[in-house]
């Protein structure tokens, strides 16, 4: 009896794999972080894989939403261990390391043959090269703004918005201040990412030192060196002690704030004004009446202007056993009229011949967005997990209060040419 | 003939340990050699054509080189022995509580002690990173609301009391483990032994010094050890709530370790560090074993 029961279950355990060994399903695995619940643009996206399953049967779309955070932790622990999606979507600052680890397909050829390339700008195609390979098509291209609450702007006589630090700063003290006559501040005028694990705080970090003249890193005869003095290291720790510690306009608690800390802030009125993206249009459905006190303007500048721009890549992992089909289902997914759809409510399309149309062109949130992109600079083009976290370790250092602003400069300076030995050798 | 009975008997019985073995060697023992072995290799995953063996390389930089590890060392050590001393006193105190005569609806609150415990523990960090937030977070409004508004505070952003919290959320999330173990040890002590105490005229200090705590110290021991191994190798708490900041104030070896292999992609030296967790578990629970087996030796 009991060789029967072992019988039976060895005969079933055959069965199902001949089943799937002979099934005509392609399952493909896409990783990315849009979710159907909080976006608009994420349920169109939604709609347009079950759109693509019908219109092509024997494919079916496995869609795995992500943070960005667990997003690249899980690419890269797939990866080491061999497997991975089909399809994933990164940040354009993840190429360089990905495609270091050799974990994301090299889909130059491809993308070189692709009728579809003319519409997207060489902006957007040097984030998704790196050393002369493609790792991607860029999805999505949009610089951050000062967004701001044009009510309270109103409420303290401020007519525009600022475009130096110095006006920024003015008006972040007028900005503050007890709107509920119980006497306490309960709206701040200015608040930033500074969580030594936010992905946004380097962002927000990068473009203030970009005002300074300076650049993260330079390339010389094939070598990369810090691109900034400590001079302008310090004025940019300068700004943020100010604003915390001299000016005191940034929430009490927010030392350490990440990017959901901030956004909320923001959408509850507490604080009037932040570096934001496009997303936070996606908020339009909740806040209601209060959404349409939103202005963006560009970036105040110092030296000059500047502001991050942000370029999402999506490529077809190493390990996929699909490639082509993953391909074909990428390159579908940004064709003009599927990219316009999934583009429509929170975020900036890539296409030239998408961002033209004139729901992107005549929605007032998006006005202050396409104005920025001329200002725009992307990431710079090498592994940035480490410089990042020293990045924000300095910066809490100075808002800690550990370190004055020259010194987390100095240390900073130092921290960068010790990273850039090992990635130079 | 009575020799081949015996064999296929005892064939017949270990065979069914055949398939345990095989999972524990390939789930737990092969992941520990590989650590092993790459710990001896200068190994990032940016660099694969770099890999290079270093033999104690690795090792000689994280003791010798890497200023942060022994900081990092001693918040584990100190979140290790906080988490776990605390973790045992309230439980045995919640334990003792259960176990009184004197407290009604007992297998309520038997039950209901056990909450915090069930609740997956990304749920309870995620859960706590909210309550604990500065304008909204609830442990602040109930401080206003009580009259105590001049403590609320960033509970996870000031560096005073970022490291404490931390603890006093893992403890929260731990002691229910020792109560029921405890509670469950206490009910097998034979009462006549507290009726005979009681007889005698013992207070209760003494009924719990020399009737109590000897019968519950054979399992304290046990889940003592248990908890110093899984607290000094715990990871998901302190990640979940601060990710070891901030400036590396909640900073432990997991995490470090995390940060070394998945963040920077130098796995080598993320081995290192796990291999030395791995070491000095043994060590110290060896050393805590025999002082124990010589003190009940000599007793």
């Amino acid at each position: 009896m009991r060789k029967l029961y072992l019988l039976i279950i060895v005969s079933m355990v055959i069965l199902i794999m001949s089943v799937s060994v002979f099934s005509q399903t392609i399952t493909l695995q896409v990783w990315d972080v849009f979710d159907p619940v909080t976006s608009p643009d994420a349920r169109a996206r939604e709609e347009l894989f079950k759109q693509y399953e019908e219109e092509n049967p024997g494919i079916k779309i496995e869609h795995n939403v992500i943070v960005y955070a667990d997003l690249h932790d899980k690419a890269v622990v797939s990866g080491a261990a061999g497997s991975g999606p089909d399809i994933l979507h990164m940040l354009g600052e993840w190429i360089p390391e990905f495609s270091m680890m050799g974990i994301i397909e090299d889909v130059t050829d491809k993308v070189n043959s692709w009728e579809d390339k003319q519409y997207f700008p060489d902006s957007t195609w040097d984030v998704a090269f790196y050393n002369g390979h493609c790792y991607g098509i860029p999805s999505i291209a949009s610089p951050r703004v000062l967004l701001y609450r044009k009510d309270y702007f109103d409420s303290v006589g401020i007519t525009n918005a600022p475009t130096t630090w110095d006006e920024m700063k003015e008006d972040a003290k007028k900005l503050t201040r007890d709107t509920t006559g119980d006497g306490k501040t309960d709206v701040y005028g200015f608040a930033f990412c500074s969580s030594s694990d936010a992905i946004r705080g380097p962002q927000e970090f990068l473009p203030f030192l970009w005002q300074t003249g300076a650049e993260w890193v330079i390339k010389e005869n094939e070598i990369w060196k810090p691109g900034f003095t400590i001079d302008q290291a310090q004025e940019v720790f300068q700004l943020y002690y100010d604003l915390v510690h001299t000016l005191n306009v940034c929430p009490p608690g927010s030392i350490g704030w990440g990017y959901l800390e901030m956004d909320n802030a923001f959408v509850v009125g507490q604080t009037a004004m932040c570096h934001n993206g496009s997303w936070m249009q996606h908020y339009e459905e909740n806040a209601g009446e209060i959404f349409k006190n939103w202005g963006g303007a560009k970036m105040p500048a110092n030296e000059n202007s500047a502001t991050y721009f942000e370029v999402k890549v999506e490529g077809i992992g190493k390990f996929s056993k699909n490639k082509e089909e993953a391909w074909k289902l990428l390159t579908w997914l940004l064709a003009k009229d599927q990219m316009a759809k999934h583009t429509a409510g929170d975020n900036l399309p890539s296409r030239t011949d998408v961002i033209s149309l004139p729901q992107f062109q005549e929605d007032t949130f998006k006005t202050p967005f396409l104005e920025a992109i001329s200002d725009g600079k992307p990431y710079p083009k090498l592994p940035m997990a480490e410089s990042n976290k020293l990045m924000m370790n300095e910066l809490q250092n100075v808002l800690y209060q550990k370190k004055t602003p020259e010194q987390a400069a100095q240390d900073l300076l130092k921290g960068l040419e010790d990273i850039l030995i090992s990635i130079n050798e | 003939m009575a020799t081949i009975q015996r064999i296929r008997k005892t064939i017949y019985v270990y065979k069914y340990f055949v398939i345990i073995f095989i999972l524990i060697g390939g789930l737990m023992l092969y992941p520990l050699i590989d650590g092993f072995y790459l710990s001896l290799y200068q190994k990032n995953l940016m660099y694969p054509a770099k890999e290079k063996f270093l033999l104690f390389g690795n090792f000689k930089k994280l003791f010798f080189d890497d200023p942060m590890f022994w900081l990092v060392f001693k918040n584990s050590l100190i979140f290790t022995v906080a988490s776990v001393g605390f973790e045992y006193l309230l439980g045995l105190s919640s334990a003792l509580l259960l176990n009184s005569k004197h407290v009604p609806m007992k297998n309520f609150f038997r039950g209901i002690v056990l909450l915090p415990w069930i609740v997956p523990i990304a749920v309870n960090s995620l859960n706590w990173k909210w309550m604990l937030l500065p304008e909204y977070g609830y442990i602040n409004i109930v401080l206003k609301v009580l009259g105590f508004g001049n403590l609320a505070r960033g509970w996870l952003t000031d560096l005073k009391t970022v490291f404490p919290t931390v603890i006093l959320v893992n403890v929260w999330r731990s002691f229910p483990f020792f109560t029921v173990v405890i509670l469950a040890a206490l009910t097998l002590i034979p009462k006549d032994l507290f009726e005979a105490a009681q007889i005698d005229g013992a207070n209760r200090w003494q009924t719990f010094r020399h009737i109590t705590f000897p019968g519950i110290k054979g399992i304290s021991f046990v889940i003592i050890t248990l908890h110093i191994v899984w607290t000094f190798s715990n990871f998901d708490v302190i990640y979940l709530l601060t990710g070891g900041g901030p400036l590396h104030y909640t900073e432990v070896l997991p995490t470090y370790l995390y940060q070394q292999g998945f963040h920077f992609f130098k796995i080598g030296y993320a081995c290192s560090i796990g291999v030395f967790i791995f070491l000095f578990l043994v060590v110290t629970i060896g050393f805590y074993f025999t002082k124990i087996s010589s003190i009940q030796e000599a007793k």
